[in-house]
């Protein structure tokens, strides 16, 4: 499902060119729910951005489902992400204007997919939330806007889904339902996780971890 | 993809419109202004075109100089429908006892009257009643403050020329007065069998005389000019119809609504600005949004689609509510100045106009918006997740060209719009040049900012503070300099233009200009007239033979196929006063050729104004024809005279050699000079021992001309006014964008131990800077615009009057100083500990 192939990544800033994978090389079979831990600036994020699509390598390549992405412009990579990829984020990144039901129907809407409120209804039942579903993200505890942010990301059942620090802002019992979700949806979808985590605890749910510092992927840490 | 775009869109502004707003209030302003202005235009031109026959008195006015028509000729345009006659001529009023006098327009009427339209008299009665010879002698109406100056009433009598008329009615209304041009007295209307007994038809005398025709059913204009042509080909007959009532009124018109359109084009174009500004505030609050979306997979043309939808959906109504505002404006406006206006303006929603200034702020709203949404779209969804650095991105080809086109749509839509193609170039050339300017300034104004800055680092606190905050990147300086710079230019040059107009009328031309013009004095008047005026202490009399002819050809081509500038047409538009002089006048300046010597006897020469030439295209040597009391004389140009028409000197535009008139029945006309005390002595002596002459009072003219320039002042002040204002909405919202910033900034310099007073002190002295800095460049570029207007349009000298100068650049200071202070009140008062809790 991922194929990295020396990837690296250089960004702009005001006090230089800052150099933030260093050449990772990585392979994640289809299914695979693999966890990737490492110190604060290693490139964690940055590496899935450039695994969602969000950014375009400086060298290297990076292949998802077959498809590379480096090599498509940004509208390309929109329209592939819509239906393939699915992101959750730690601070929930939910568009505050639009209800529950709306944020999680976008996917499919921005995909022209008939029956998307139908499809977020759903799925919003299944994460428990089928009571809020008018609700606006301010009027939704963290745990709830977690769940409708997991909801938005599994409604186009994507191949592939990325999380980043996904309970980093909730407390542990909140955190824990999050994650259970999360689970669950990826067995029942057989989607691709890549999951981004401080947590050794939520590491050791993952079939495998990787260890990324100072932009290159190790085994294990300290290696 | 519109459905989903308008789902998006609609979803989005729920959350407010966080900048929005400003886009609407610039644009409303602006629009309102051209809207307006088009409007007010739209009904006085449709009053003149519906109207056109009560307002020139029939479906044709035909006019002579100096004789009545004949019979044949009264037989012939009888032929065309039904014929009213009048007769006009200025004259002095008097009361019997002879202690005042005023000049009069007199209308002596024969036949029907009025053919189109209602005069209205006061006590309401036909006019053939008022007018009617009874045993106590002839009637007459006149205008109610004719009463007022010579202290009268109805029933009075008093005496015009050699007669004794009794004021049987004033006149409440008067259909076809503005068909006469240029008028200084109160109107007197009496019977023509009346006029005889004034004594004041005289071989000469500068008559006019008018033949009203209402044509006759299945008769038409077109048909009837080309029958007098063929008929009366060799005649000076001026005809108009009512489709060109009143030539000057309509070029009034047009300089009026060009000025204001140009005016609220500015306020657009500044508005414009806010546009821009309010555009970019509201795209930087939604910059989460569109990060997720583009998670989610929105493209960029969606996201450019959602976020053009919601701005296009403001902007629109913003120029609803400016069409709005622009059309109701009119009606408020006439029911305030209504009585001032010489006829009653049309009240209505006219389209085109509105159509037009929705088209205007359409592009304003194009051109403004499309570059702040180009580079929200484009941006990458990484740096806005990443909220790194968001500045300085550039627009796409796309986006740039979009600008352009609107730009110069912009432009175009302002020429052909505009009834002065040439004068809406120029002004919108000059335009653009200052919004260049202007931009460049207020980059100039960071420069020097930063340069203070470094240069002298050792400031106090207030000081360090107020310069970093200009020049830092991000900084609205620029763009407040550029919108608020151009409303005070506008300000400036209105200002300067009016008080150097108000203190030519108000002191220079009075100084200069004589006392009073006589008129009428026939040949054998003069001796009587020269003692009579050297008894009652006159000075500086000056006397010139006059005679009227109308310009028939140059330099052998009918002047009504020859090209002749804009600003030349006046003098081919009916008929001008010719004089004749042996010697070169004094106080006259030669440009080209030689005068004639004063016992010259050759072919007719003549020498003209070198304006006037300049716009006939005619040099020394060539021709120019005139007719005169009915004969064609074409005369040689054997000199080109400057001619300064500002002094108010007698002048004139043409000047024969002497033996080109030998024969003519001429009069003279006279300018006098006199003491204040002694000029109501001197004009009684002269019309009691010449009562057929008549008097202007120069100082009533001027007084005329004085409303004038203060109505058309006030209104074009007013524009300019709403064109700050639209300069200050765009510095409040410019303010208003970035009170995130300033919050969190004046938090850390409080944690950082910074006083209350320190910090109100940066921030009096950061819009301080700006406003005078802006104010002192304004001054400059509306000095040199208004010193242009003076010089090159109405050409007259320009002086540096400091006072409007002045006042704009403390105004500008003053102003932004306020309006930053009260702005940024909220951000000096923030707490700390919100702030510092959610940094966000």
């Amino acid at each position: 499902m991922i194929q990295c192939v020396d990837l690296h990544l250089k960004l702009a800033s005001s006090g230089g060119e800052v150099n933030i994978l260093r050449g990772v090389d990585l392979l994640v079979p289809a299914g695979e729910a693999l966890a990737v831990t490492g110190p604060s600036g290693s490139g964690k994020s940055s590496m899935m951005m450039l695994i969602a699509g969000l950014e375009r390598p400086t060298g290297g390549s990076v292949l998802v489902a077959g498809v590379a992405l480096g090599e498509l412009s940004e509208d390309q990579r929109a329209r592939f992400r819509r239906l393939n990829i699915g992101i959750i984020f730690q601070s929930f990144q939910l568009i505050p204007t639009m209800t529950a039901l709306e944020n999680v129907a976008i996917p499919l809407e921005l995909a022209r997919k008939p029956g998307a409120m139908a499809a977020a209804r759903d799925i919003l039942g299944r994460v428990g939330l089928a009571e809020r579903v008018h609700h606006y993200p301010s009027q939704l505890s963290g745990g709830e806007q977690q769940r409708v942010a997991v909801a938005r990301a599994f409604v186009a059942r994507p191949r592939l889904l990325l999380a980043d620090e996904p309970t980093g802002n909730l407390d542990q019992a909140s955190g824990q339902a999050v994650i259970d979700l999360l689970f669950g949806l990826q067995r029942e979808f057989g989607s691709t996780l890549l999951l981004i985590t401080h947590d050794p605890v939520l590491a050791a749910r993952c079939q495998r971890t990787l260890y990324l510092r100072d932009g290159r992927l190790d085994l294990e840490p300290g290696s | 993809m519109s459905g989903l775009l308008l789902r998006l869109a609609f979803r989005d502004l729920r959350g407010g419109l966080s900048g929005l707003g400003w886009v609407v209030a610039c644009l409303a302003l602006g629009v309102a202004i051209i809207a307006a202005a088009g409007s007010l235009d739209a009904g006085l031109r449709q009053t003149l075109r519906e109207d056109g026959q009560a307002l020139l008195g029939g479906d044709l006015q035909l006019r002579l100089t100096y004789r009545p028509p004949t019979a044949t000729e009264m037989a012939f345009f009888r032929g065309f429908g039904t014929v009213s006659q009048a007769v006009e001529m200025r004259a002095m009023a008097r009361r019997l006892d002879g202690s005042a006098q005023t000049l009069v327009e007199i209308k002596a009427i024969e036949g029907p009257y009025p053919l189109y339209g209602q005069l209205l008299l006061d006590p309401q009665q036909e006019i053939a009643v008022a007018l009617q010879k009874t045993a106590d002698g002839w009637g007459i109406a006149v205008d109610s403050n004719l009463l007022e100056r010579l202290g009268l009433a109805i029933g009075d009598r008093l005496s015009i020329g050699d007669a004794s008329l009794i004021i049987r009615a004033t006149i409440r209304a008067e259909p076809d007065r503005l068909a006469t041009p240029m008028s200084f007295g109160p109107r007197l209307l009496m019977d023509s069998q009346a006029l005889p007994e004034t004594g004041l038809v005289r071989q000469g005398s500068l008559i006019r005389y008018s033949v009203l025709l209402r044509l006759a059913v299945g008769q038409t204009v077109a048909a009837f000019r080309q029958a007098v042509a063929g008929q009366f080909a060799d005649q000076a007959w001026q005809i108009r119809d009512s489709s060109e009532v009143a030539p000057g009124l309509t070029r009034f018109l047009n300089q009026i609504t060009l000025f204001l359109t140009m005016v609220g084009l500015t306020a657009l174009l500044v508005g414009g600005i806010g546009v821009a500004n309010g555009a970019g505030a509201f795209l930087e609050s939604r910059q989460s949004t569109v990060a997720i979306l583009k998670c989610l997979g929105a493209s960029n043309r969606q996201i450019l689609g959602m976020q053009a939808l919601e701005v296009a959906v403001l902007a629109i109504l913003g120029i609803a509510l400016g069409l709005m505002a622009g059309a109701l404006v009119p009606y408020v406006l006439l029911d305030a100045i209504e009585n001032q206006l010489p006829m009653a303006a049309r009240r209505g929603i006219f389209w085109q106009p509105l159509a037009l200034a929705g088209a205007f702020g359409g592009l304003i709203a194009l051109a403004f918006a499309a570059g702040p949404l180009g580079r929200a779209a484009g941006r990458p969804a990484a740096g806005l997740l990443r909220e790194a650095s968001i500045g300085r991105e550039k627009n796409s080809w796309s986006v740039l060209t979009v600008i352009l086109l609107a730009g110069l749509a912009l432009a175009g839509l302002a020429v052909i719009g505009a009834a002065d193609r040439r004068a809406a170039a120029q002004v919108i050339a000059f335009g653009s040049s200052a919004l260049a300017a202007f931009a460049g300034a207020g980059t100039a104004c960071q420069w020097l900012a930063g340069w203070a800055s470094r240069r002298f680092s050792g400031l106090a606190l207030p000081w360090r503070l107020a310069l970093s905050s200009l020049h830092r990147p991000g900084s609205p300086t620029g763009r407040v300099v550029l919108s608020l710079g151009l409303g005070l230019t506008v300000l400036t040059a209105v200002l300067l233009v009016e008080a150097n107009l108000t203190e030519e009328v108000s002191q220079h031309l009075p100084a200069q200009a004589p006392t009073f013009f006589f008129l009428d004095i026939q040949d054998g008047e003069t001796d009587v007239f020269d003692q009579t005026v050297a008894k009652e202490g006159g000075l500086a009399v000056k006397r010139a033979a006059m005679i009227r002819g109308r310009i028939t050809q140059i330099d052998g081509q009918p002047v009504e196929s020859r090209r002749v500038a804009a600003d030349a047409q006046w003098a081919v538009q009916g008929d001008r006063g010719v004089s004749m002089a042996a010697v070169q006048p004094q106080n006259t300046k030669l440009v080209a050729g030689s005068w004639w010597p004063a016992d010259y006897q050759g072919p007719p020469l003549l020498s003209l104004d070198a304006g006037i030439a300049r716009g006939f295209g005619l040099a020394v040597g060539q021709t120019l024809s005139l007719n005169i009391l009915g004969r064609e004389l074409t005369a040689r140009i054997a000199n080109l005279r400057e001619v300064d028409w500002a002094s108010l000197a007698m002048n004139f535009t043409i000047i024969l050699s002497p033996n080109a008139l030998a024969g003519a029945p001429l009069s003279w006309i006279a300018t006098v000079h006199a003491p204040l005390d002694r000029e109501t002595t001197l004009e009684r002596a002269v019309v009691t021992a010449l009562p057929h002459v008549s008097s202007i009072r120069v100082k009533e003219a001027l007084d005329i001309v004085r409303q004038v320039i203060a109505g058309a002042g006030l209104v074009i002040q007013a524009a300019a006014l709403v064109t700050l204002a639209v300069g200050g909405l765009v510095l409040a919202g410019a303010i208003a964008a970035g009170q995130r910033r300033r919050i969190r900034e004046t938090v850390l310099l409080k944690v950082l131990g910074a006083s209350f007073a320190d910090l109100i002190a940066a921030v009096a002295l950061e819009y301080a800077l700006l406003g005078l800095f802006t104010g002192l460049l304004a001054a400059l570029m509306g000095g040199f615009a208004g010193w242009a207007v003076l010089v090159f349009i109405l050409k007259l000298e320009a002086r540096l009057l400091p006072g409007p100068i002045l006042g704009v650049v403390l105004a500008g200071g003053l102003v932004v100083t306020l309006v930053g202070l009260a702005g940024t009140s909220k951000a000096l008062q923030a707490g700390a500990s919100g702030v510092l809790r959610h940094p966000t």
